[in-house]
């Protein structure tokens, strides 16, 4: 019998361990198709140990590089500030021709007060580290469960969407990108209001999934969240059509999109403070408005430190 | 472990400087080092899968994907090691670069097979130049695990050279 074990430890133990590791895997599909996993307190401690670190081990050329961007790099800024200036007078008089038009409907009291009701906190967080496997595209965030932050909240910039909290521990959180394999969003193209599904590849493009060959796609289009999928709010810029594939014989075209985030240079981004069933009673047309003041009261006293 | 933990670490800050694919996958690279150099079968095995896991945690991923291929990685060097001669740095940088090509290729697969999401066809392209970079790493990163371990007594470098495996049966 020692005999017998001695012979058979090591196929054993390795099956026991690839059993394991099969183990966590489904479990771990099913946790994400259920919005993503609070860590055990082992796993919290990880990544609570690796954000500070990372952001520590960063620091040096991190300051490099912005010493290069704000003080060296500077060659096309004035053609590129005179360019930003005649932009936002032309957007400034494209507004004021919007406000008279809404105003002249009698429907700007409706939106302002609408847009109060879904307002939601957000909060400001550092992108500390990149996936440490360059087949995946996660980021590690410097702020987690005790500023409020939960899996499936939404990350954003003033650009639009970034993807989606997976895990936190107590001081850090972990986010899928939108570039991400894993990642799908449904999207809306702003221009004709053609549905599909935004994907990530894995590559700095994002493909834009079960458009029928009929449908109203064209280069430049931007494509934004549709909010159908209960987890992005509607409204949010994803990106903008890059090519548009002849489809040939098939049913469906190929239409690929660049990002409007830049996720080569992502450094602070913002955490929505909602699970997803927020959304889904503020996306209720029947939820009785005190039940969705009840859901925003708690999303926001969450943001509370 | 701590090296290898400390890999993982580091590896997350790296990639951030250095893009993937150019930047050089420090934490799998431990794990072929270990699997080249460490003596003990289960305490080796258990050490990557610890570290497998930990870059679980830190990965976008399937917690136990990374765990489950580093496994692999370590018994595949453990056998490499035992048939090829992989003390020079020409030949531990070409099986590293096949097994960085075949570790791509089972990340891949066992995401599409568990989550259904497939790679396009540019995401193959940097297959080849994360290989490359890996394996011209391999040869240091090897050499200073294997500094590191004979420092704590855990290696001798006579054993790789000589094909000596002290675990081994003579009779």
């Amino acid at each position: 019998m020692p005999e017998f074990w001695q012979r058979a430890r090591m196929p054993l133990v390795f099956a026991v361990l690839v059993l394991l590791a099969t183990v966590a895997m489904i479990s771990d599909r099913n946790a994400l198709r259920e919005g993503g996993r609070e860590l055990s307190w082992f796993e919290g401690l990880l990544l609570d140990i690796s954000a500070p670190a990372q952001e520590m081990l960063a620091a040096p050329a991190d300051a490099l590089v912005e010493v290069w961007d704000r003080y060296i790099d500077l060659l096309d800024v004035r053609a590129d500030n005179q360019q930003l200036v005649a932009r936002v007078a032309e957007l400034e008089e494209e507004n004021l021709q919007y406000r008279e038009a809404l105003v002249t409907s009698g429907r700007l009291a409706d939106i302002a007060r609408m847009r109060k009701d879904f307002e939601l906190p957000m909060l400001p967080t550092q992108v500390v580290g990149l996936d440490v496997s360059p087949w995946f595209r996660a980021v590690l965030l410097n702020r987690g469960e005790g500023d409020g932050i939960r899996p499936g909240n939404p990350v954003m910039t003033h650009n639009g969407v970034v993807g989606l909290v997976t895990a936190t521990s107590s001081s850090a959180a972990k986010a899928m990108l939108l570039l991400d394999r894993q990642s799908a969003v449904d999207g809306l193209v702003q221009r004709s209001r053609v549905r599909g599904v935004v994907r990530g590849q894995g590559t700095d493009r994002l493909g834009f999934e079960f458009v029928v060959r009929e449908a109203d796609v064209r280069r430049g289009d931007v494509i934004i969240s549709s909010g159908l999928d209960g987890v992005y709010p509607r409204g949010l810029r994803i990106g903008e059509v890059e090519e548009v594939d002849d489809p040939g014989g098939r049913l469906l075209q190929t239409v690929t999109l660049k990002p409007s985030v830049a996720f080569d240079r992502l450094e602070q981004v913002f955490v929505m403070l909602r699970a997803s069933r927020t959304m889904d009673l503020l996306y209720q047309a029947d939820a009785p408005s005190e039940q969705r003041e009840g859901v925003i009261e708690t999303a926001a006293g969450a943001s509370t430190p | 472990m701590a090296v290898g933990l400390l890999a993982v670490v580091v590896q997350g800050a790296v990639a951030s400087i250095v893009r993937p694919p150019w930047c050089p996958d420090l934490a799998l690279l431990v794990v072929l080092a270990i699997g080249l150099r460490w003596q003990g079968f289960e305490s080796g095995l258990l050490m990557v899968a610890a570290l497998g896991y930990a870059a679980d945690i830190l990965s976008g991923g399937l917690r136990g994907g990374h765990a489950l291929l580093r496994m692999f990685v370590f018994v595949s060097a453990r056998l490499a090691a035992r048939q090829l001669n992989l003390v020079g740095a020409f030949p531990l940088a070409t099986f590293a670069a096949g097994l960085f090509v075949a570790y791509g290729l089972a990340v891949v697969g066992l995401t599409q097979f568990f989550t259904g999401a497939s790679l396009p066809s540019e995401g193959w392209l940097d297959l080849l130049p994360h290989a490359l970079v890996n394996a011209l790493a391999a040869p240091l990163v090897s050499a200073a695990v294997g500094r590191l371990l004979s420092w704590f007594g855990d290696d001798d470098e006579e054993r790789l050279v000589l094909g000596v495996d002290p675990g081994r049966r003579t009779s």
